[in-house]
């Protein structure tokens, strides 16, 4: 019978460790990202302190680090001062209308691009790609004057000092494109082909069969169209003037210059701005740093 | 009798059926839009930079290259690319290596991991405006926390966003800030990719943490940083929001960035032309610095196979 | 002096799952040492235990004598073949042979001195200059072994080198491996699930199952003696045959087949017989009825497969003892016999089988173990 025989083994020197490890109650890395951590929150626990503070408390020296009460007032009082609640429907109504026609008309021609073979198609492609290297800043001038040009012949509601002219130009972007047709080419022809014939259509084949497949790449170009159109300054900085049709970002910069000195009230309106984008990112980080970001958590 | 064989459908129906007729329908709108608003624009910034034009009132004069030789003769747009460039010098270097240093830092399993990414990647959700007034708030000089920091320290208080010489330094802060959390995902990723396999060879072979680090984390990294320093190189270039906010391109034009310049001429002395050829000067650097960046990374980046 | 050993190491994972439990096995000064099992059998996790890539729960490891549980991978001296080999893709082959050397602060001639020796051995000189993804894999595979023969370690560690090479080649890299320990005599401690490489490779293999040593010894002695049923199904191809039986008085019968054992106990066994050590009944041996179903032949041998009466116990391999599973109503049992090319069958032969007593391997049916 050949059971494991225990042997007896040699007498064992134990090995004396170079480095013992001195015994924190944590792990030392704490040290730095706790601080760390702290410093990167800070501007904004500042500004949410502040936005609760009256304007004689903000001006204490040394500063209140904790306010005797919490100064709601500040918050309906920027609302008095700066219409955010309209700057918010108009970069709400802006920004998804901006999402949902890149997600259509990038799909569209993402397809296009990816599978279908139309004459020009390559040149066409290379030709959008050259212009994904030029900087906004070359084109933001002529674009002034095309949408003056739109506003004054074809309808103010797309003109310069419009909604319109905030959605129009942003409404297909080369990069959405281009990223949809990547993920589309990644995706196995054989599904399509099968779809095509059992009978369906191309567009069929788009809507029944390759868009239900994309949903990553369709969220992540949601995403990041969303992101940027709802934070976009300059453009709508040249492109609108009267305070009715502002952005939140141009309505906060508006704001701040008309009430430099009242701290309270602007971070109160900060804050406020800041909300919207700070829910969808807590409603999508459980999703987005979950996934992306904490796979392949080493010990 | 059937008649055999199949005839062919007429030319029309064959048409509308065809690829190119789909593929012209599908990606038309697109085409179209993108001519429109990418392709003529291109194009006509070009025209604008040899004219003298009026941005409000349309009227245009042909003046060749004058506005280019303006430029170049220009103070103001000398000391735009100088901040420009100092900007860029220090705020790519400072986020690449933030970067790295936090995304190994919270690329770990220890408590609180949540908390530590999330104070991170919160930057992300946060428009450059509200970044700006964040800061603006802070380095407040009278009544701002950190000048109060300072003090209680015994240290000189500072003027920050109205002082010549540190007002450019502040905006490099904010905004190295607000990007640290693109910066720290795309490390992260990277960070990830690595397998795992790799590390326990190198600690086998006998490498310390920092040889580790050294000679396997860093170099398979490349990748990442390459990427990292030509979409920063590029972002920093173009620079605008927070010096529109804050400095106004002072004080004494030491914030004054290309992009700010540009929309000053622009858009505030509404001369088009003039803008249209400081923005193909931008356009050109930003197509040298990248070129640049592309062949020393082809030397210095290894992409593992 | 550089024995590996395993003294009461156990390993648990919180969820709680025992990896390893209570292994207690040396490989001693210069043996080549096969830790065998199915997947999830612990056997890697006991050798990242060695690496210093896990650290024991409980118990200790010692190299040559000296305890190393509590020291990092760098400082213990040995070295390792990852199944996917680990290479460092940015760097060339040399600088892959010479980063450990560089990293411990190897003089610069004593580095190159030692890769030109290993690279010679191996056959790597012409592929120094080039990168990991420029080579195959079974060159990659060299330069893997390369950079654990520089270093010149106390002991190697080898975790399923051969599982990603084709077949061919990795015939040939086990003649290889074997040529080369003969030649270093360095030990080694080598992980496979594969049974036939445990079985040509190695000096003793320890036969590992759900964390647990199953078995520890020289290869032919395993073959002839598994101590368990677990042991004696995994090793050998084509399986042992088992079947269930009953003892009764010094006899053991299984369907129509009625050996005599001496000392087993009365109740339930298995019993087992190896696919070759049937043959067409005569000569007084114990026989049993056998129906050719299938015929396979191999060139040099045949193996057939055919009904008996009597019930197969099925032996669930993934387990620590075999597991009885019911047989199936109706159905009959098949075995595996393993002929010379000269006996000729075809299907549906009816013919009788020998089989030696000697060579009926007697399971207690309850616990697995081997009782003759």
């Amino acid at each position: 019978m050949t059971k494991p025989i225990a042997l007896e083994p040699p007498a064992v020197v134990r090995a004396t460790a170079p480095h013992r490890r001195r015994w924190l109650p944590f792990d030392r890395w704490h040290l730095f990202l706790f601080p760390f951590a702290l410093v990167m929150l800070f501007p904004m626990l500042w500004m949410l302190v502040t936005s609760i503070e009256t304007i004689s408390e903000a001006r204490r020296f040394p500063p209140v680090m904790i306010p005797e009460g919490i100064h709601w007032q500040n918050y309906p009082n920027a609302l008095k001062r700066g219409a955010f609640g309209t700057y918010f429907l108009n970069t709400f109504f802006v920004t998804m209308t901006v999402v949902v026609g890149n997600l259509v008309f990038c799909s569209l021609a993402g397809y296009a691009f990816a599978r279908v073979k139309f004459f020009g198609r390559e040149v066409v492609f290379m030709l959008m790609l050259a212009t994904l290297m030029i900087p906004y800043q070359v084109t933001i001038i002529p674009e002034f004057l095309i949408v003056k040009w739109l506003g004054t012949h074809i309808s103010p509601q797309i003109g310069i000092d419009s909604l319109g002219a905030l959605i129009v130009p942003g409404i297909v972007q080369v990069f959405g494109i281009f990223l949809l047709r990547q993920f589309f080419r990644t995706l196995p022809v054989e599904l399509e082909e099968a779809a095509r014939i059992d009978g369906a259509s191309r567009l069929g084949v788009l809507f029944k069969i390759v868009l239900p497949l994309s949903l990553p790449a369709l969220a992540t170009l949601a995403a990041l169209t969303f992101l940027w159109t709802w934070n976009d300054f300059l453009w709508p900085l040249i492109a609108i003037m009267s305070p009715e049709h502002y952005t939140i970002q141009l309505g906060l910069m508006n704001f701040q210059t008309a009430h430099t000195t009242s701290w309270t009230l602007l971070m109160a309106a900060n804050v406020m701005s800041m909300i919207p984008l700070l829910i969808v990112f807590l409603a999508a980080q459980k999703y987005f740093i979950q996934s992306v970001a904490t796979s392949g958590l080493k010990g | 009798m059937e008649a055999t064989g199949r005839r062919r459908a007429p030319l029309w129906l064959r048409a509308v059926h065809s690829d190119h007729v789909a593929g012209w329908t599908l990606a038309g709108p697109a085409i179209f839009m993108m001519a429109l608003f990418s392709i003529y624009p291109v194009i006509w910034s070009v025209i604008l930079s040899f004219q003298r034009k009026n941005l409000l009132s349309g009227e245009s004069q042909w003046i060749g290259w004058e506005n280019y030789e303006a430029l170049t003769k220009d103070p103001i747009f000398k000391t735009a690319l100088w901040n420009s460039a100092k900007y860029t010098a220090l705020f790519v270097p400072l986020s690449i290596i933030a970067g790295i240093f936090v995304a190994v830092a919270v690329n770990r399993k220890l408590r609180l991991m949540a908390f530590y990414r999330l104070a991170v990647f919160v930057t992300l959700a946060i428009s450059t405006i509200s970044t700006a007034i964040m800061f603006l708030w802070l380095t407040e000089p009278t009544y701002g926390i950190i000048n109060a920091f300072l003090h209680a320290l015994h240290l000189p208080e500072q003027q920050f966003l109205a002082d010549t010489n540190e007002a450019l330094y502040v905006i490099v802060a904010m905004t190295v800030w607000g990007w640290l959390g693109f910066v720290v995902i795309i490390y992260l990723a990277a960070l990830q990719g690595i397998p795992q396999e790799l590390i326990e060879a190198a600690q086998i072979d006998g490498a310390s943490r920092w040889g580790i680090f050294r000679n396997v984390t860093l170099p398979l990294l490349g990748p990442a940083t390459f990427f990292l320093v030509v979409w920063l190189t590029i972002n920093a270039l173009q620079l605008f929001d927070e010096i529109y906010l804050t400095t106004k391109g002072g004080p004494l034009y030491s914030t004054t960035v290309i992009v700010y310049y540009m929309f000053v001429q622009a858009f505030q002395n509404f001369a088009a032309g003039y803008g249209a050829a400081m923005a193909y000067v931008l356009f050109a650097l930003i197509l040298v610095i990248s070129i640049i960046e592309f062949v020393v990374g082809k030397r210095l980046v290894h992409y593992s196979a | 002096m550089s024995d590996v050993t395993f003294h009461g190491v156990t390993k648990v994972f919180p969820g709680p799952t025992v990896a390893v439990d209570d292994l207690s096995i040396t490989a001693e000064d210069g043996e080549f040492l096969i830790l065998v099992g199915p997947s999830g059998c612990g056997k890697t996790t006991a050798l990242r235990m060695v690496a210093g890539l896990e650290k024991p729960t409980s118990g200790s490891i010692s190299i040559g004598g000296q305890d190393i549980t509590d020291l990092s991978p760098r400082e213990r001296d040995i070295a390792m073949v990852f199944q996917n080999y680990a290479l460092y893709p940015h760097m060339t082959v040399y600088k892959n042979l010479a980063f450990g050397l560089k990293q411990r602060k190897t003089p610069k001639d004593e580095i190159d001195r030692r890769v030109r020796d290993a690279s010679g051995m191996l056959g790597l000189d012409d592929l120094l200059k080039r990168k990991p993804g420029q080579l195959s894999g079974g060159q990659r595979q060299r330069v893997a072994m390369g950079r654990a023969l520089v270093r010149e370690p106390k002991a190697f560690l080898l975790d399923e080198p051969l599982s990603n090479l084709d077949a061919k080649l990795r015939v040939q890299v086990r003649a290889d491996l074997k040529q080369l320990h003969r030649r270093l005599g360095i030990t080694t401690v080598y992980v496979t699930h594969d049974q036939v490489e445990a079985m040509t490779l190695g000096d003793r293999i320890a036969v590992m199952s759900n964390g647990r040593l199953q078995q520890l010894g020289v290869p032919q002695d395993i073959y002839d003696h598994p101590a368990n049923m677990f042991v004696a199904a995994f090793i050998g191809s084509p399986a042992m045959n088992m079947l269930r039986g009953v003892a009764r008085e010094g006899r053991v019968t299984a369907g129509d087949l009625d050996v005599p054992e001496v000392g087993v106990p009365d109740g339930d066994v298995v019993l087992g017989i190896r696919p070759e050590a049937v043959r067409p009944a005569g000569d007084g041996l114990p026989s049993f009825e056998f129906e050719v179903q299938v015929v396979e032949p191999l060139g040099d041998e045949v193996i057939v497969r055919g009904a008996v009466t009597g019930q197969l116990a099925e032996v669930e391999t993934g387990e620590e003892h075999a597991e009885l599973l019911p047989q199936l109503p109706g159905s009959r049992a098949v075995i595996t016999a393993r002929f010379d090319p000269e006996v000729r069958l075809s299907p549906g032969m009816r013919m009788r089988l020998g089989v030696h007593p000697d060579r009926v391997h007697v399971f207690d049916a309850r616990t697995g173990e081997a009782v003759r």
